[in-house]
């Protein structure tokens, strides 16, 4: 709850709900001149050439009538054999299916799988775009702590204790949005045997999965023995190879539940822009040097930012993955979502407040990467002020 | 290790209803130069990012013009969404403004609405009944029938979804009635000759930004290049 009067009644109005308040914050920003925007998780970098170039190629030989539901056969066959090769997951293209974007392939697998009552185990902080989708299949979201003295990792024990009869799945979001924290590969293998004991589905999001920070590295849960007939992976093009704006991703898991989620996209928005699907294929059968060229400049962003953090006097848990830091704010004294909007009025700079990825995240914030390193200095310059002049 | 086939828990009681998976249209009409020269020249100025939620501004404020010029309906730009194929459109109109348990009233095809509302739990009528909340009507109704209905619902303060897509056109939308004008959503779409872009909208009503919302948290924005794209066929007057 915001009660500053000083917070327009646009932000304290959807203060409690997580996704209208970043995009509050957004439409509030695009209505101002000369601001940094280090909230959405928008890569900066264009998508590589060779992508675009096969998109072209695909439009100018008019390549581009409708597909079947589920995406194009040699896309499907291409994600098939990438996954059994970076992720080690035994899949066919049955086992494949092409969304929308990643956000898509979440909302798919909930209505494949959750009834009404159902319980979803959430890890807590989330990104709470996903709560609509677990609302509207009437599922129950249970929360499992993680901590930032934990760097975020999810623990077996915490998922175990937050489990009911009511329970049908686990959701993993790694590495994390949030809170830039992956689950490792020891912790993965406890949770695969709690999911196994307590016959749960898990549902895994690993769109971030090709931008994790060495040494870490990414591991994905259905390869485990025992775990692909209830594992969802689920992917997309959008943040590794830099094609938020071409909605295209990827789900894959047992065959009936692919038909399923096909089923339930037929009715509720058809299959994938062909144009987007060719440049998926081109993603994942072309050049990978990008992904690789892409995570360098991730990572040299990242030591200008922390640094800037540890001058602003925020802690944060290591950033393993992904293109956020998740900063914890509370030597400011302010509340997370008013400090969002001071730093937005006075410095210029959009982050998100914590209380956007959970409730209780009123002592965090979310600061992307995604602007080149003289930008994200500057911002660092642009907030220091505003925190100097509101501090408690 | 073999691909699995089954889960290993039973799927959500509502996959049971849906319709099985159909094959794509063949249909592939050719698009002029323009349209691919626009989409080839939105990838090269980097259009390869997320657009606004409810779509790219130029797009929305040609629909609002264009309801304005064909049907006098004043809707302004903020009310329109871009959308994924008017399935998306219709999706989302028929689960944010029917109730679970609910009735849908469709005199005529109702094969385009049958799938989301088995999906939400709500059910088609072909007549008028009680527990009725939304009528989804297309120009293809016989007129004295849907003036009918659009009275009843008048009457009856239900939402009403006018669907342009697939149908021959002529002067009458149901906004044009200042009483229905707010509880009326538009959806179109620019299947017929773009069928693998994905590409439609909806348009209108009090609910226009629970509806931005409601698409936004399925598939967050429309795919960019479709949008430019389809932009440039709507300006040459090709859809």
């Amino acid at each position: 709850m915001i009660e500053n009067p000083n917070i327009p009644e646009a932000v304290r109005a959807v203060a409690a709900d997580g996704t209208q308040l970043r995009y509050a914050l957004m439409e509030m920003a695009r209505e101002m001149e000369d601001i940094i925007t280090l909230g959405r998780g928008d890569p900066d970098l264009p998508t590589p050439p060779h992508i675009v170039e096969a998109a072209n190629r695909a439009m100018r030989d008019g390549l581009t009538g409708a597909t079947d539901v589920k995406g194009m056969l040699p896309l499907r066959e291409a994600i098939a054999e990438h996954m059994r090769a970076v992720n080690s997951l035994a899949l066919g293209a049955d086992n494949v299916m092409v969304t929308t974007g990643g956000q898509e392939g979440l909302f798919l697998a909930v209505q494949a799988v959750i009834n009404p009552g159902d319980e979803i185990l959430v890890p807590d902080p989330r990104y709470s775009s996903y709560d609509d989708a677990i609302k509207r299949a009437g599922g129950r979201m249970v929360m499992v702590p993680t901590t930032r003295a934990d760097a975020f990792n999810l623990e077996a024990e915490a998922v175990e204790a937050a489990i009911s009869p009511a329970s049908k799945a686990l959701l993993i979001v790694t590495p994390s949005n949030p809170t830039a924290g992956i689950v490792t590969e020891d912790r993965l293998r406890a949770i695969a045997e709690v999911a196994k004991r307590h016959n749960l589905i898990v549902i895994v999001d690993e769109i971030y999965g090709k931008v994790v920070y060495p040494p870490w590295r990414h591991f994905s849960i259905g390869s485990l023995p025992g775990m692909a007939e209830r594992t969802i992976t689920l992917d997309a093009f959008s943040k590794a190879y830099a094609m938020t704006g071409w909605r295209c991703g990827y789900a894959a898991g047992p065959a009936d539940v692919i038909d399923a989620m096909a089923r339930i996209k037929q009715v509720t928005t058809g299959p994938v822009a062909t144009v987007s699907q060719w440049a998926g294929l081109a993603a994942l059968t072309g050049p990978q040097d990008c992904v690789g060229e892409y995570l360098d400049i991730y990572i040299q962003r990242r030591k200008v930012l922390l640094a800037g953090l540890d001058r602003m006097g925020f802690a944060y848990g290591e950033p393993r993955g992904g293109l956020f830091v998740w900063a914890d704010s509370s030597s400011t004294g302010i509340h997370a979502a008013e400090l969002s909007y001071l730093l937005l009025q006075e410095g210029r700079v959009l982050i998100f407040p914590g209380t956007a990825f959970g409730e209780k995240w009123r002592d965090y914030v979310r600061i992307t990467m995604l602007e080149p390193i003289e930008t994200l200095s500057a911002a660092v310059e642009r907030m220091l002020p505003v925190l100097e002049r509101y501090r408690m | 290790m073999n691909p699995p086939t089954s889960l290993a828990r039973p799927l959500a009681d509502r996959v049971a209803a849906l319709p099985e998976l159909a094959a794509p249209t063949i249909e592939n009409p050719p698009l002029p130069p323009d349209v691919i020269a626009a989409a080839e020249e939105a990838l090269a100025r980097g259009e390869t990012h997320y657009t606004d939620r409810p779509g790219i501004p130029e797009f929305r404020a040609w629909v609002a013009a264009h309801l304005l010029d064909r049907w006098g309906v004043g809707v302004d730009p903020s009310e329109v969404t871009i959308t994924c194929g008017s399935t998306e459109a219709r999706y989302v109109a028929m689960t944010l403004l029917a109730e679970p348990g609910s009735a849908v009233l469709c005199p005529g095809d109702s094969s385009r609405i049958e799938g989301a509302l088995r999906l939400l739990g709500a059910r088609v009528v072909d007549s008028i009944q009680a527990d009725v909340r939304l009528l989804y009507i297309t120009p293809a109704v016989y007129r004295e029938t849907a003036l009918e209905l659009l009275k009843q619902a008048e009457d009856r303060g239900w939402w009403i979804v006018w669907d342009l897509s697939f149908a021959a056109l002529d002067d009458f939308h149901p906004a044009q009635n200042e009483a229905l004008a707010k509880r009326v959503v538009t959806i179109n779409s620019l299947s017929e000759r773009m069928p693998g872009w994905r590409l439609g909208w909806m348009a209108g009503s009090e609910a226009a930004l629970r509806l931005r919302a409601g698409k936004q948290a399925i598939t967050i924005c429309t795919t960019a290049v479709s949008q430019w794209a389809g932009l440039e066929l709507v300006r040459a007057g090709d859809a």
